[in-house]
């Protein structure tokens, strides 16, 4: 079972994220549903051990979560510098460093979800055109570039949805963290590139970036125009000029699971 | 704290930890915040340390620790903007603009929350930044976003309160996107020149991170009831 097949029971299941034991239950549900679809990569000893862990705890689930989006990363990354006249020099370089370092995260997750003989996600099949949505990601670096920023921001909010979960195991927490500020800088560069091929955007995310992208990459973007912080309307805060542009860009937003598995299933070959 | 940081230092160095230890470890620290809590002797003591203002412990004294880099950054893009340098871009006013922006709507929510637990608006010593020259200001917006994230990351780390952490977190996301701009000012292409080798930010510590900017204010700091690990 993968991640898309999933997805609906999750929905079936939601009850929205202000229910906090409604939504315990759901990761509790996606977590033993991960688990039960895992396919470890180690031999069958070491498969047996982990079929018997126990996987519906919060911590691994937020592993798994992180994961997901690096996974998905690194799969986008590998292709998108497999291209010769894709990204030319001297911008591949940037986009290999930003591969380096996804890898790395990988690496440092899967390492502990073995040394706690939690079972590893299973691999997934990745379609960056989208089931033909998106017919150029690989052929054209502008679409490459959106559906790279994309990624990101949707990576920087779901590391920020990890190290909520992570709230109660600070070395995880930090880890989610200071991964997450790495994946923002990934982020701000990539918009960055955009923004010198002439798109007109900022290296942050404004509250209005859904009304400007389209199709399967604004999904990475819902509920991303939160104005309060800690019940502060940001906006004009104190009297200050600060717009709605100003108040959503000052803050990214964790994402709910169940947006970040929409937006996730639509690079993902489902198995029939 | 001390058996959450030995836990920790054994996650770190040993890589044979058991799911045990790993379940375990999130009760040990929800410990650790209790023994933290009893740990404290004094916030917001404005006499500590030869008439330095300390600011404080817990997750009070990390929020103003947050609030200090945001006043200090607020103040630093405000001038940047009021004064541009020679040759200044539209490009790179627009950054300019839109980070102090930023930098002043952390910088009031703070404020806000903080109510009277927060450290009073202190005055700047930019004295060592000359805001005529686009490479002092450059070098210094660096400078300052890279510590501020470093600093973020392990105020997150620390932070008792989970919804102190939710905020806290999402700025520090974009602190980290200011330093990267700042970096790729510079070289395009050192984003994330600092990461280490599991792809994260360094961070910096409570008390390293008071050091770093007390330089920057006027008025002396103290951090003495800062937590630490």
């Amino acid at each position: 079972m993968k991640l898309t097949d999933i997805i609906n029971e999750i929905e079936n299941n939601h009850t929205g994220t202000t229910n906090t034991s409604g939504r315990r239950d759901i990761l509790k549900t996606w977590g033993a549903k991960i688990a039960a679809a895992a396919v470890p990569f180690a031999g069958i000893t070491l498969a047996s051990k982990k079929s018997e862990a126990k996987t519906t705890d919060i911590l691994a689930e937020a592993i798994y979560l992180a994961l997901s989006i690096t996974k998905m990363q690194i799969a986008f990354y590998t292709q998108a510098t497999g291209f010769t006249n894709l990204i030319l020099p001297p911008m591949d370089g940037s986009f290999k460093e930003i591969l380096k370092e996804k890898k790395e995260q990988e690496a440092f997750w899967i390492y502990y979800l073995n040394a706690t003989s939690n079972p590893l996600p299973a691999p997934e099949t990745y379609d960056f055109n989208a089931k033909g949505n998106i017919p150029k990601t690989f052929t054209d670096l502008g679409i490459c570039l959106q559906v790279a920023q994309a990624l990101e921001d949707a990576g920087v909010r779901i590391y920020l949805t990890a190290v909520n979960e992570f709230w109660s195991n600070q070395f995880f927490r930090k880890s989610a963290v200071n991964m997450g500020a790495t994946n923002a800088r990934h982020a701000a560069h990539v918009r960055l590139r955009r923004r010198n091929m002439g798109v007109d955007m900022m290296p942050w995310v404004p509250g209005t970036q859904a009304n400007s992208i389209y199709g399967e990459v604004v999904k990475a973007y819902q509920e991303d125009d939160n104005i309060y912080q800690w019940k502060n309307n940001m906006v004009g805060i104190n009297g200050f000029d600060i717009s709605f542009e100003n108040a959503t860009e000052a803050f990214d937003e964790p994402v709910q699971r169940l947006i970040a598995a929409k937006f996730m299933s639509g690079f993902i070959v489902t198995t029939p | 704290m001390k058996e959450a940081l030995k836990q920790d230092n054994e996650m770190n160095s040993n890589g044979s930890l058991s799911r045990r230890k790993f379940l375990n470890y999130a009760g040990a620290i929800a410990g650790a915040g209790v023994l933290i809590a009893s740990c404290k002797k004094k916030t917001d003591d404005p006499a500590a340390e030869d008439g330095a203002l300390d600011i404080g412990s817990n997750d009070t004294g990390l929020l103003n620790l947050a609030y200090l880099f945001k006043q200090m950054k607020a103040a630093f893009y405000t001038k940047v903007v009021k004064t541009p340098y020679p040759g200044m871009t539209d490009t790179e006013m627009g950054f300019y603009v839109a980070m102090r922006n930023h930098e002043i709507a952390h910088r009031e929510l703070f404020k806000n929350y903080l109510g009277t637990a927060g450290v009073p608006s202190l005055e700047n010593d930019f004295s060592s930044i000359d805001f005529g020259s686009k490479s002092s200001v450059m070098a210094k917006a660096q400078f300052f976003e890279e510590t501020s994230t470093s600093a973020m990351c392990d105020i997150c780390r620390l932070a008792i309160n989970a919804d102190n952490l939710n905020v806290l977190a999402k700025m520090t996301m974009v602190d980290a996107r200011h330093s990267a701009i700042a970096n790729d000012f510079i070289y395009l292409g050192s984003f994330s020149y600092k990461a280490d080798d599991n792809g994260m930010q360094v961070a910096l510590d409570p008390q390293n991170a008071l050091e770093v900017i007390r330089t920057f204010f006027k008025r002396k700091l103290a951090g003495t009831y800062l937590p630490k690990y």
